[in-house]
């Protein structure tokens, strides 16, 4: 029992962090209509800076405990890169959907080299101990209580996500702007701001996601690429475009990347890819997406 | 004469809703059908019935005798079944010859040669030229459909579904976008065309009462989803609560 | 698309090629056999971009299977003719590319790439996790091979590969080249581009949407691993990273650059990315980086690739038609 009970945290902090980027994914897409292959350099990026923030503020005496906040703080502020890229992509919004997906992989090229050059070739791991907030122990079942932080700021997160594009103007306003642009410019609504303020939003959660990682992980440079395929079957499988979506999406895969490696280890990323297989040949709406062909 | 299309107590529902019920129509060479009735009362669903796109909750299509359930618009235009929207479709960055060509090359049956030179194939090339002349557009062959103004555009859309050597083709709204006073020479230049062209039977969707008076050999109004009556213009103009229907107001005379 | 300057092009350009071994340094010929591959890869694979209007982000699977397929047939069955593998792999992939590009057709756009690219990390996974059959990390070797049956002993690796092994891909090109530009100036080849302009009017003008992406699809998938049997007798090793989806990314990067919309577009982009990369490569450390900013600077400044450009510089653009 505390095995299955070990599996399943590990699964749902896994997906509590997948589900941040997808999320980013999402909104993105949903709005803007672009799968953003960088998402992953966005994880990786906040995997990075986050190490690099945590380092710099622990030299300045900077309590141990401060951990989690000093990491969404260095998430936060790499909202900072998204207008700038925003504006990068503005100029293929009105072409086909191929070129917006190539620029956004060309983006993830430059990134690679940009962590190179910033960070060096090595895996990363960062110095602070996560362990500063104790575990949560019960007879052989032991979890951080890190991880419990994690999956319950993703699961605030989520329902702030969700509470904002549901109940307020701003959100009614994405919304609008999701399901029919024309129509939203013609009521009034400044698309342009609109944009880039959701990619911005989309970056920040990318790269909070990767700061929080990071205690449990090391960062590394094959992080960016592995998170696009693993982040693109979170969103094939919730349904592109959708909230509820990322959310499903993210429980599963996490869940079935925790249950694979124990019981049959070979299967781990076979399972994933299977999965996204059927959903899109069965149901390639997703779980809550709309019906496209 | 034997019915080219027909449909047999036809009917489609949409779970509660029921979009048509019970019509029954046939066409026989020789004839040109109109489908008037006001929107929404059912006319794109009988004509997306017609042309295979939609299967009837109830009831049978014919065509040459065989029920096309299940068959596909790709099936039924090789059979000889076409259709032309009322929107303008075109391949925008293909030529005018190479659309047209589109079409010859499923009529001449030459879609699975994957190694002859297509430029160098005179059949196909001498009916290009001919379904381009019937249209007027034998000087555009070779500009790229993107470029053609938006009456060359609906002429090419039409000729390449003519291309097919349909026996039966069914025009929806061919002269919407098209003013006033072009619209019966567009008329006159698709009736000529469809003879050359060898069409046996033709069916409108039209709006314009006037060119359906004009050019129909039949009338077929539908209205809340049923048939409301099928008659020779004559008839059909004469009877006053149809005409209300169809148009929403009472025509004197 | 085009005619006869495409014929000029082509056959300066094989002229030029047909000369290049005996004018430059052995290493820069070196670097041509992994053009030839992609060059060919790439024409199947651009088939289904630039005419069909696919865009799939699992190309490089093919390439794997040819290299893979070389692999098993002259690793481990010894078989010793190149054509005779190259000739059962591309049988192999175009088989196996059936089923996989049935389940990929029924969708276009985004959800294509999707599957494509989830089909190709199917893959890399399966190569990557059945280690003991495959290799794993390491990849499986592949061992010299006889070309038209002759032996070239007296050759080292080096001057084969410069030598008759250049001149005998550059043949495998040019027939590749022959075979995809009958294909492409068929009525099929019309009917696919037909597709790519309008699904819905090409179904009613007859054209049978998912039977001819299904071909378009598999044609490629035959290029792909003639392709990936060159790369692979190349490097002398198939290698699970010849499939991660990056590397679909890169092939539709070349296609890119070359311009997808011309015949040789893929071929001229597979020339000019392979020299790119290599003095990118001599030059800075950040090589990548300059590839990714050329890759942006294309596609939003020059979607055409070098082709299109081309045609800009000789003054007669392509009506604004069949440019990206």
């Amino acid at each position: 029992m505390a095995a299955f009970a070990n599996i399943l945290l590990g699964g749902v902090f896994h997906a509590a962090v997948l589900f941040l980027v997808a999320a980013g994914l999402q909104l993105i897409f949903g709005v803007q209509k672009i799968l953003n292959l960088a998402c992953g350099s966005f994880y990786a990026l906040g995997a990075y800076f986050g190490i690099t923030f945590v380092s710099l503020a622990l030299q300045f005496g900077v309590p141990a405990w401060a951990l989690l906040p000093l990491l969404i703080l260095a998430g936060l502020s790499l909202g900072l890169i998204g207008p700038p890229i925003e504006r990068m992509l503005r100029t293929v919004y009105d072409r086909d959907e191929s070129f917006q997906l190539l620029l956004t992989f060309a983006l993830l090229l430059m990134f690679q080299d940009v962590f190179r050059f910033l960070w060096g070739a090595n895996p990363l791991s960062i110095e602070a101990n996560y362990l500063v907030y104790g575990k949560v122990t019960s007879g052989d079942f032991t979890v951080p209580v890190y991880n419990l932080l994690v999956i319950a700021a993703a699961i605030m997160i989520a329902a702030g996500l969700g509470a904002f594009l549901q109940k307020t103007n701003y959100g009614r306003v994405l919304r609008a702007t999701a399901e029919n642009r024309a129509m939203a410019e013609a009521l009034g609504v400044d698309v342009s701001r609109v944009y880039a303020a959701v990619f911005t939003a989309g970056t920040v959660l990318g790269t909070v996601a990767g700061a929080l990682v990071v205690p449990t992980a090391a960062a590394s440079l094959d992080m960016a690429v592995d998170l696009v395929v693993e982040a693109f079957a979170v969103v094939v499988i919730g349904g592109l475009g959708s909230m509820p979506g990322a959310l499903a999406g993210a429980l599963i895969v996490g869940l079935i990347h925790a249950f694979a490696i124990v019981v049959y280890p070979e299967l781990e990323l076979l399972a994933t890819y299977l999965i996204v297989i059927g959903v899109l040949l069965l149901r390639p709406a997703g779980l809550f997406g709309k019906q496209a062909t | 004469m034997s019915a080219l299309l027909e449909a047999r107590g036809v009917g489609k529902t949409y779970g509660p809703f029921r979009a048509l019920a019970d019509v029954s129509l046939s066409i026989a060479a020789g004839e040109r059908l109109s489908i008037v009735g006001p929107n929404g009362a059912g006319k794109t669903t009988l004509v997306n019935l017609l042309t295979g796109l939609l299967a009837p909750s109830e009831g049978e299509v014919y065509f040459k005798k065989e029920n096309i359930r299940g068959r596909g618009p790709v099936e039924l235009a090789e059979r000889g079944l076409a259709r032309a929207f009322q929107l303008v479709h075109i391949f925008p960055k293909l030529t005018v010859a190479e659309t047209i060509a589109a079409a010859v090359i499923t009529r001449q049956k030459k879609r699975w040669r994957l190694f002859s030179n297509l430029a160098a194939d005179q059949n196909i090339a001498t009916r290009v030229a001919e379904v381009a002349r019937i249209f007027g557009l034998e000087t555009r062959l070779d500009t790229v459909s993107q470029l053609l103004s938006q009456g060359e555009k609906k002429l090419l859309d039409v000729a390449s579904a003519f291309a097919l050597n349909p026996e039966v083709i069914l025009l929806d709204e061919p002269t919407s976008g098209i003013s006033t006073a072009e619209k019966h020479g567009i008329m006159q230049t698709l009736l000529a065309a469809a003879e050359r062209a060898g069409v046996k039977a033709l069916i409108l969707v039209e709006h314009d009462m006037d060119l359906v008076a004009a050019y129909s050999t039949r009338i077929v109004a539908i209205a809340e989803g049923r048939l409301l009556a099928d008659l020779p213009p004559q008839l059909f103009f004469e009877n006053a609560d149809v005409i209300e229907i169809v148009v929403g107001k009472r025509r004197h005379g | 698309m085009k005619r006869p300057p495409q014929i000029l092009a082509a056959i300066l350009g094989a002229s030029a090629l047909a000369i290049f071994p005996l004018l430059a340094p052995s290493y820069y010929v070196g670097l041509m056999i992994p053009f030839f591959a992609y060059a060919i890869a790439l024409l199947g694979f651009n088939l289904l971009f630039g005419y069909g209007g696919l865009l799939s982000f699992g190309h490089a699977m093919f390439i794997g299977f040819g290299a893979y397929g070389a692999a098993v047939m002259a690793g481990v069955f010894g078989v010793k003719s190149f054509e005779l593998v190259l000739a059962a792999v591309v049988v192999g992939s175009a088989i196996a590319a059936i089923p996989i590009g049935f389940l990929c057709v029924r969708y276009t756009g985004i959800f294509f790439g999707m599957l494509t690219l989830a089909f190709g990390m199917l893959f890399h996974s399966f190569l990557f996790k059945f280690y003991y059959v495959t290799g794993g990390d390491s990849g499986m070797r592949i061992p010299r091979m006889n070309i038209l049956n002759l032996e070239f002993a007296q050759y080292n690796k080096i001057t084969f590969l410069t030598g008759p092994f250049y001149y005998y891909c550059l043949a495998l090109l040019l027939i590749a080249a022959f075979a995809m530009w009958r294909i492409v100036r068929s009525p099929f080849g019309l009917h696919l581009r037909a597709l790519r302009e309008n699904p819905r009017k090409a179904e009613y003008l007859g054209v049978h949407v998912r039977r001819f992406r299904l071909t378009a699809f598999v044609i490629s998938a035959a290029y792909g691993a003639a392709g990936g049997t060159i790369l692979g007798f190349r490097i002398g090793l198939a290698d699970p990273e010849l499939v991660y989806w990056t590397q679909s990314g890169q092939l539709v990067f070349m296609t890119v650059l070359g311009g997808s919309q011309h015949f040789l577009g893929p071929v001229i982009g597979a020339l000019a990315f392979t020299f790119l990369q290599d003095q990118l490569q001599s030059l800075t450390q950040y090589w990548r980086f300059v590839l990714g900013a050329i890759l942006a600077v294309l596609v939003i400044g020059f979607p055409a690739g070098i082709a299109g450009w081309a045609d800009l510089a000789r003054h007669r653009p392509k009506a604004r038609g069949a440019a990206a």
